[in-house]
């Protein structure tokens, strides 16, 4: 394919032609300064806003889980092509859809704002993701990301230990101790008046050098009038579910385990499951005796026969501090 | 200081709002020293409400009216208890930046209200937790005041 070179900035010429993306394309790449249409911008194409050119060299994924991820082609990953950083972008993408919680349903947004909002006030808090927002030539409000170098929390948990009683034995407080900042965070946002929006264990990645977690994917919001952080909440009760135990239990996991079994499958009662979805257990001292009880009972706020709620994440997270420092 | 006499209820448009009002009616006609203010409370708009067009004025537009209908229902309820209507007040609050209950407690400290009530809507515990619970709310905040909350069952 012949390029048309002239249509480039100078600047960027040099380093375009070198640039991996320009042996594989099969397009002359287009500089958009709107990016109001993101289906329509692909590829090998040039994203100039902030007074740089940002080249897409792939598109981010994700997937709910048990669900194969898909590609988010309004979240490219690009270069600069100035400096030869890698940025993650977010382009504005108004999706309002319908989460089912069990039998209820809540309507979730995506909102830019939100994000460009909590990335101005962790912009120094090693413990999320950090990046700047912009607008491009039709005030599309556009993140630039900085990407977290590093691995989801679920994957770097799952190769801790060789069993559960050793991760709970070796690896567990430091777990909690690192997830002890995350709640923190999530603090500090709803202390601001603001949420997360969207908390699972894979929203928070173990940065490779330092081992900090830190929270990423902040665009999501919801609308719970009266109890505006209870998604968040939940969503932290959800990864000390995870971190506790290793994996997530549903009844069947219980059936297949070999140290579980039948027998402990049976003593399973519907107030041990989750109080929202039922799906997953959160009474995980009948499948793990030796968890202690001060970190079950934390659980067990999250569980269908639970008397008592978490009304803030303070509550949460000072109980949580306790439980651990009590921890060997 | 709360003036016990000073009865705040919390009414919208729900069965449940109405069935709290109809036991006040029957409780407070006798009482011709208590004043009742009829308090209606709408939360912030959904995030999405003004991507779609939507407009702070047109959606405040639409809750007045709202409330308009709510208190001439209830005063109605009330007139047909024996309660003058020289006794009741309206208002109609925006719960801007709070929640619903922050509001009403609100109100009712800028109010001196000694009785506050409201209906109990028959909600799960995970629709408690998730959405909240403003008889719960109130209950816990009762220090200095007295809440009744009133069950759905017929009065």
């Amino acid at each position: 394919m012949i390029i048309d070179w002239d249509l480039y900035p100078q600047e960027i010429v040099p380093n375009l032609k070198r640039h991996r993306v320009m042996k594989s394309i099969r397009h002359q790449p287009r500089i958009f300064t709107d990016t109001s249409d993101f289906t329509s911008i692909t590829y090998g194409d040039i994203i100039h806003i902030d007074g740089r050119y940002f080249i897409i060299v792939g598109h981010t994924r994700e997937g709910r889980f048990g669900i194969d991820s898909q590609i988010k082609p309004w979240v490219p990953r690009v270069n600069d092509l100035m400096s030869g950083e890698r940025f993650i972008i977010k382009l504005v993408f108004h999706e309002t859809y319908e989460l089912t919680i069990g039998q209820l349903k809540v309507t979730c947004f995506r909102s830019p704002e939100k994000e460009a909002r909590v990335l101005e006030l962790v912009n120094d808090n090693p413990y999320f993701m950090h990046g700047r927002s912009v607008l491009d030539a039709a005030d599309n409000l556009v993140r630039i990301l900085d990407i977290v170098d590093g691995r989801r929390l679920d994957t770097h948990i799952a190769k801790l230990g060789a069993s559960h009683e050793e991760y709970m034995t070796e690896h567990l407080k430091e777990m909690l101790v690192r997830f002890l900042t995350s709640v923190a965070g999530i603090r500090l946002l709803h202390d601001n008046g603001l949420k997360h929006g969207d908390i699972r264990r894979d929203h928070i990645f173990v940065n490779r050098e330092d081992t900090t977690f830190r929270w990423i994917d902040f665009d999501y919001d919801f609308y719970i009038p009266e109890r505006p952080y209870a998604m968040d909440l939940f969503g932290l009760g959800n990864v000390l579910l995870f971190i506790l135990g290793k994996q997530n239990f549903r009844v069947g996991d219980v059936v297949k385990h070999p140290d579980m079994g039948e027998k402990v499958m049976k003593t399973i009662t519907t107030n041990d499951l989750s109080l929202i979805s039922q799906d997953r257990i959160f009474n995980l001292k009948k499948l793990f005796p030796y968890i202690p009880d001060s970190l079950n009972n934390i659980l067990l706020h999250f569980s269908v026969g639970t008397q008592v709620f978490y009304n803030s994440v303070a509550e949460f997270q000072d109980e949580l501090q306790q439980a651990v420092d009590t921890l060997p | 200081m709360a003036v016990r006499e000073k009865l705040l209820i919390a009414v919208d448009e729900t069965e449940t709002s109405m069935h709290a009002l109809r036991y006040v009616a029957q409780v407070a006609s006798g009482m011709q020293e208590m004043s009742i203010c009829l308090l209606h409370i709408y939360p912030e708009p959904p995030p999405d409400y003004y991507l779609k067009g939507g407009t702070l004025s047109a959606y405040k537009e639409k809750q007045d009216a709202k409330a308009e209908r709510v208190f001439s229902q209830a005063m109605t309820i009330l007139a047909e208890a024996g309660v003058s209507k020289e006794r009741l007040s309206t208002d109609n609050r925006f719960a801007e930046g709070k929640t619903i209950s922050e509001e009403l407690l609100a109100v009712r400290s800028e109010g001196d209200f000694g009785t506050v009530v409201v209906g109990k809507r028959g909600v799960s515990r995970t629709e408690e937790f998730l959405f909240g619970s403003i008889s719960n709310a109130l209950a816990q905040h009762s220090v200095n005041f007295t809440t009744w909350i009133v069950g759905s069952d017929d009065y």
